[in-house]
């Protein structure tokens, strides 16, 4: 990009390599699915704007992807769905229209696991998407698709969503930087809901600073989403503020039992450094991080049951007609191209909050949702920061754990806490292990985005590793 | 004893743009599905994003009602699939966790009885059902979303109704109360809905859905009662149960149980944050709510010394009584409740009638002015008004079209009465003894002036003549 | 908790999910369900559900804005500008 901006090379050239390198690469990876066609002429344009001294937004042209479910105007937008082949959204979400103001250039949408629901991109109706460190394993998700893009050079940066760490676990798994903002940091509008009161869209870059400069350009209040909220910030400046003096909690929940010694001794030498910064570390406890991955599938299943509803394939979706049938075996008829994990979420939207269970599954969620947050907050008062794996396990080979949701979940761990409690967390890539990324978590409390990037940022110029051997 | 029970659906009419979205919440102008937008029709990615105006609107209802309002109003989803809603959820109001809803208990006193209010709620409407075909096999939905979304208020009563009298007297105060606070058109076609819950003594609640006015509400109470009786004369128990009104055959069915076992799985609306009541907002909505009707009708009466029953009708017709406001002064007061109330309510009773009215309160303060200055008669002030109503002329430039100027000269005024006189010799008679009949003498020289004898100076000349 | 097949079939109903093999989804939904039963021990039952809140003023002015597209163009329809729902029971 830097080349780009001297003149060295023309967005057009840039762009053309971009998508060449798409084209070569993505037969292996598969995080593509859809790879923009007018994205040489859209460089043109700008090409033309920088020529005649016109000017030129923040973006330069820079090849973002965006994971395909946030919706560009006249774009199709299927969540890794079936059940939205030919959804065609009739409009722009908030950070797409934010980018193109800025002249970036969507090099295309990218693969996720369906509706979101997910942790390997596995669940995605237009198979998997594969881990650029190793083919073989799984990248990650639901962002899966966006992190392998930024993870394999086919995009400067990406645009994901995390649910329960959607954008922070494949981040972790491709080696990426992966950031949560605090609640209502960045508008919604344009994201298809999955669990609406806890998800939040998030940029997928290779640096700190890259995420900082995706940040100012498509964080802030927007009329279009009641939920965010107005706290300008430069996430740029500053950015090397450091950590010298900050106090740091070390969540002993989130490296206990069940975690790979691997990722035990990356967090161990994760502190040694952080403390080598003139940050002080102690052990920290958050008790309800063992109820929170039930907490936060209670929750995510009953807003999913109810989210996916109007997929009832009568305004959209796809060719279906409705003579000879009645209402409910039409719509029953229409769903059945949800994918088995979809169908699994629906049914358990339907169960926990239903009258007869509500109060022993829902609302017991939403009150450890309450707790949790009440017990991070106090720890806040307390640390600057809380740091953790963001992953317990390494990356996983392709159909390890698809089979087995128990375990699943608890590759939810350590990530889900920042989506129950609305908090800002990060995943920077730390260390490798055989070959397989290990990302470090740093949250902070709510609206202190900023100072998550500058720890970051800290942490991050502490480590070097190799370049993906793709 | 007989319990009824009220929902009531009214939606808020007067205001611009739907509740959750800026598409124009008076949906009835447009042609199918053009008054639609990503929100309402619940595309994915759009979200709702709440109309300031409707949870005002709301809450001045709940304050009208005598209802608590909350500190924090909070929006539920009640879920289930029907093709009539876009997202197969409908966004509305629940007091699970507290309560959240715009209006908390409240009451209303209808003559002597006190009707307690559950809460008042805010929700989107949905769309509309088109049935095509003749029979159910090739039968044809067609579905129209331009309703959809469009701001609807529920008020939910208790079960203290005990008869459909008492339903009637609740439902003409409540629609002139909605139409009162400027929130709602009670008039427009589809603007007030109801479902009614009814149980006689001994028998089972039943619920009644789907009626689709407060004529019809109030017929299928009657209904529900007269067949519950019916049932319980003949010792069949009355099972709890929700039927549905039919307004063609004007009957209630019996609903398929399948639909009574609905498992709505109401839980919070995470894309509307909780919404702050700010007290200041409060205090102006306060102090910005109309005078009540009844104690409008408490100031006529005292004020102008305007009788009961006028009174009565003056206030709890907005239109009337803003007519009133608008005129009136201490000395006309009287005469124009009189025009209003006696001659032209036949002119402007009904909404089309309204909307064709060129008549104003210049016209009524100007008619007032003519009959107390003696310009013209009471009976030539009634034959100015159709043409007013029609026209939207000048009171005056009526007033020389028509040749409905007082008659006050004596010497022609004279002439009428000596015809009178000598035509009607029998009665000229019995006015001798019998006073009361000067004034069907009067009334004769009214007659031949079309109204426009000066009463005064016919009754002095009649008088003079009869001595 | 034992989840019984009856109940994951009215729940199908109830969401319009049509699965052919119970049995499939049963043992995983049995089991994802017997994880939730964690919640019973989290001790949370005085907790208050809070929500983040915001002022009612920052709300949207009721003003009336045309959709700019004709949007149902974009979406299926039928006879003129309809929308076709399949026949309703």
């Amino acid at each position: 990009m830097h080349q780009v901006k001297n003149g060295d090379i023309s967005v057009e050239e840039f762009t053309a390599k971009t998508i060449e390198r798409i084209r070569q690469l993505d037969d292996s990876i598969h995080a593509f699915l859809h790879v923009n066609s007018d994205a040489i002429e859209q460089a043109k344009v700008i090409d033309k704007k920088i020529k005649s001294g016109e000017k030129v937004g923040d973006c330069f042209g820079m090849p973002i992807s965006i994971k395909d479910n946030i919706c560009i105007k006249d774009t199709k937008t299927t969540c890794a769905s079936k059940m939205l082949q030919d959804f065609v959204a009739p409009y722009d979400a908030t950070v797409i229209s934010r980018l193109k103001q800025q002249d970036a250039i969507f090099v295309g949408k990218v693969n996720l696991d369906e509706f979101a629901m997910g942790l390997t991109t596995e669940f995605s109706a237009y198979g998997p998407t594969h881990n650029p460190w190793n083919v073989d394993y799984v990248p990650g998700g639901s962002s899966g698709g966006s992190a392998a893009s930024v993870s394999a050079f086919e995009c400067v940066a990406s645009l994901g969503s995390d649910t329960g760490g959607s954008v922070r676990n494949p981040a972790s798994f491709c080696g990426v930087v992966g950031f949560k903002p605090t609640y209502g940091l960045i508008s919604r509008f344009g994201l298809i809901s999955y669990a609406n009161s806890i998800e939040q869209i998030g940029p997928i870059t290779r640096t700190v600073k890259d995420t900082a400069f995706m940040l100012n350009i498509v964080s802030g209040h927007d009329s279009n989403d009641d939920t965010t909220v107005d706290n300008p910030q430069d996430y740029l400046s500053g950015i090397d503020a450091g950590i010298e003096g900050k106090k740091i909690g070390i969540i002993q929940e989130m490296v206990g039992d069940g975690i790979d010694p691997a990722v035990l001794s990356a967090t161990k030498n994760a502190v040694t450094k952080l403390e080598g910064l003139g940050a002080t570390c102690e052990d920290a406890h958050l008790e309800m991080v063992k109820y929170s991955v039930a907490a936060y599938y209670t929750i995510t299943a009953t807003e999913a049951g109810s989210n996916l509803a109007r997929y009832d394939n009568l305004l959209y979706g796809y060719d279906l007609p409705v003579e000879g049938y009645e209402f409910n075996s039409y719509i029953s008829k229409a769903r059945t191209k949800f994918g088995p994990e979809v169908t699994r979420r629906m049914i358990l939207g339907g169960f926990v909050p239903s009258a007869g269970h509500a109060g022993r599954y829902f609302l017991k969620a939403l009150k450890v949702k309450q707790k949790l947050t009440r017990e991070i907050e106090h720890l806040f008062k307390k640390y600057d920061y809380l740091i953790a794996p963001t992953v317990p396990i390494l990356p996983f080979k392709f159909g390890e754990k698809i089979d087995d949701p128990i375990a699943l979940f608890l590759v939810d761990i350590n990530t889900v806490t920042a989506n129950l409690t609305g908090k800002p967390a990060i995943s920077v890539p730390f260390e490798l292990s055989n070959g397989l990324p290990i990302g470090m978590q740093i949250l902070a409390n709510s609206n202190e985005d900023k100072s998550v990037l500058q720890a970051a940022h800290a942490l991050e110029s502490t480590v070097k590793l190799p370049e993906v051997p793709i | 004893m007989t319990k009824i029970g009220l929902e009531i659906h009214s939606q808020l009419t007067n205001l611009e743009s739907k509740l959750f979205c800026s598409c124009k919440a008076n949906y009835r102008e447009y042609a199918p599905n053009t008054n639609i937008c990503p929100i309402c029709m619940g595309l994915p990615g759009s979200l709702p994003r709440i109309n300031k105006k409707a949870i005002e609107k709301a809450t001045m209802i709940a304050l009208a009602l005598n209802c608590s309002t909350p500190e924090k109003i909070a929006f539920f989803r009640k879920n289930y699939f029907y093709p009539d809603l876009p997202k197969n959820f409908q966004i509305t109001q629940l007091n699970i966790y507290g309560d959240t809803s715009v209006g908390g208990p409240g009451h209303i006193i209808i003559g002597d009885k006190k009707i307690r209010i559950t809460r008042v709620q805010l929700e989107e409407d949905p769309g509309r059902l088109i049935y095509e075909g003749s029979s159910s096999k090739n039968q044809i939905t067609l579905v129209d979303y331009n309703r959809a979304g469009t701001p609807l208020v529920e008020i939910v009563t208790e079960p203290d109704f005990e008869n459909p009298k008492q339903v009637r007297e609740f439902l003409n105060i409540l629609s002139n109360l909605l139409e009162n606070l400027g929130v709602s058109d009670p008039s427009l076609d589809g603007a007030m809905r109801a479902d009614a819950n009814v149980s006689i003594e001994g028998g089972n609640k039943v619920e009644i859905k789907n009626i689709g006015s407060f004529h019809d509400l109030e017929k299928a109470v009657h209904f529900e009662i007269t067949r519950q009786e019916s049932l319980h004369s003949r010792n069949i128990p009355i099972p709890q149960e929700t039927r549905h009104w039919d307004d063609k055959r004007k009957i209630t069915i019996s609903a398929r149980s399948k639909e009574e076992e609905l498992d709505y799985r109401y839980f919070l609306e995470g894309d509307i944050p909780w919404i702050r009541m700010e007290k200041d907002i409060l205090d102006m909505l306060k102090k910005e709510m109309p005078e009540s009707i009844s104690s409008k009708k408490e100031r006529y009466i005292s004020k102008y010394g305007i009788p009961a029953q006028v009174a009565d009708v003056l206030s709890s017709d907005k239109f009337y009584s803003d007519l009133f406001e608008a005129s009136h002064n201490e000395k006309n007061a009287k005469e124009i409740a009189n025009i209003i109330t006696t001659d032209l309510m036949g002119l402007v009773d009904t909404r089309e009638k309204r909307e064709l009215s060129k008549f104003t309160s210049v016209h009524l303060r100007d008619l007032a002015d003519a009959i107390q200055s003696g310009m013209i008669t009471r009976n030539s002030a009634k034959n100015a008004l159709p043409e007013i109503v029609k026209t939207g002329k000048d009171l005056s430039r009526i007033i020389a079209d028509l040749d409905l100027g007082n008659m006050s000269d004596e010497f022609e005024l004279s002439k009428i009465v000596d015809e009178v006189v000598s035509e009607e010799s029998e009665a000229v008679k019995q006015a001798k003894s019998n006073p009361q009949t000067v004034n069907y003498l009067v009334g004769k020289v009214m007659q031949k002036t079309k109204g426009k004898a000066d009463p005064k100076i016919t009754m002095t000349l009649l008088k003079k003549k009869l001595e | 908790m034992m989840v019984t097949e009856e109940e994951i079939e009215q729940v199908t109903k109830l969401m319009k999910i049509d699965v052919h093999d119970h049995k499939e989804f049963i043992d995983k939904v049995h089991a994802m369900i017997d994880y939730f039963d964690i919640l019973d021990s989290a001790g949370v039952e005085d907790e208050e559900i809070l929500m983040l809140d915001v002022p009612l003023s920052s709300l949207r002015d009721d003003k009336h804005i045309q959709y700019q597209d004709k949007l149902i163009e974009k979406l299926k329809h039928y006879k003129g500008t309809y929308v076709r729902a399949p026949k309703m029971m």
